[in-house]
């Protein structure tokens, strides 16, 4: 047998089948690159001091987040959740109650995060998945200097 | 020959390769535009924090990305802002300024572009937070009060 048919005028004939082959097996590798493909996102933040206002600033009920040097995660003083989660599903589920208290009561949830200045980075980021969880958006970030 | 339909010929429809193979090539294409939609270009150094509910980046805005880099061989940070690498974060306001001045300007000039410029915080997960934080107080020295933290889905 040839491995390529000649036509009558001599001109190789164009093959789908091999064509078929080599485009199912790029395929299966972009199916399988898709899956492991890393994504780039971002936590919003707006950092509060340069808004402008002609009114007086109503004061509402303050949650403050503390982070310790080791990790731990704790709401107005009340540790939560281990230092090895990283879902931290007891504050997520405190501060969508918070959240909702708040849409009730009709004033923003407001949120500070106070960090030890020696905590790692990944944790605040932890604590601000769990503040976008719970759709809290009026976030400050501070880092404990002493 | 049979129609386009199914080519019919004794009752049975014939295989039509050539539609086959133009669904292959849409799923291919479809595959290698998600594949290399998002190229981790900026400072591959870092390994960025996970974060699941993050929002997909919107890459429409004036921006100036700051990369806070860890070292935990020697426990130092950097600043690394447009290729330079800062030791100090007082050394990134004036750079700030002028990219915000220039960004500001640039957005002007294009119709519908968001005006407002932002700083996005590109830091490594291992960082401790206070040089996070001397990022955000140099991009408020400079008025600048949208921030955004850069981070993946998954490792």
């Amino acid at each position: 047998m040839k491995p390529f048919p000649i036509d009558d005028e001599g001109t190789l004939g164009f093959q789908i089948a091999p064509m078929v082959d080599v485009v199912f097996v790029i395929m299966l590798f972009f199916m399988v690159m898709a899956g492991a493909v890393k994504v780039e996102k971002e936590l919003l933040s707006r950092l509060p001091g340069s808004a402008e206002s002609s009114t007086p600033t109503e004061f509402n009920d303050e949650t403050i987040i503390n982070i310790s040097d080791e990790g731990e995660v704790s709401l107005n003083e009340d540790p939560l959740d281990t230092v090895d989660s990283v879902d931290l599903p007891q504050l997520k589920a405190t501060l969508m109650r918070i959240k909702e208290n708040a849409d009730n009561a009709k004033q923003p949830a407001v949120v500070t995060i106070v960090s030890d200045q020696h905590a790692k980075y990944s944790r605040t980021i932890d604590v601000l998945n769990a503040l976008a969880v719970a759709k809290i958006t009026n976030v400050t970030f501070n880092v404990n200097d002493d | 020959m049979a129609g386009g339909g199914g080519g019919i010929e004794k009752g049975e429809p014939d295989f039509q390769i050539a539609p086959m193979v133009d669904v292959l090539l849409v799923i291919l294409i479809f595959f290698m535009i998600i594949t290399s939609a998002q190229v981790l270009n900026i400072d591959k150094t870092i390994k960025l924090p996970i974060a699941a509910e993050a929002l997909k980046k919107d890459d429409s805005r004036a921006e100036a990305i700051v990369n806070v880099r860890w070292d935990p061989a020697g426990n130092v940070a950097s600043f690394n802002f447009q290729d330079k690498l800062y030791s100090k974060s007082a050394d990134l306001v004036e750079p700030l300024r002028t990219a915000k001045i220039q960004g500001e300007k640039n957005a002007a000039e294009k119709a519908g572009q968001n005006p407002e410029f932002r700083v996005v915080i590109r830091g490594d997960r291992d960082v401790p937070a206070l040089f996070v934080s001397q990022a955000m107080n140099c991009a408020a020295e400079v008025g600048i009060s949208d921030i955004s933290f850069s981070t993946v889905n998954h490792d």
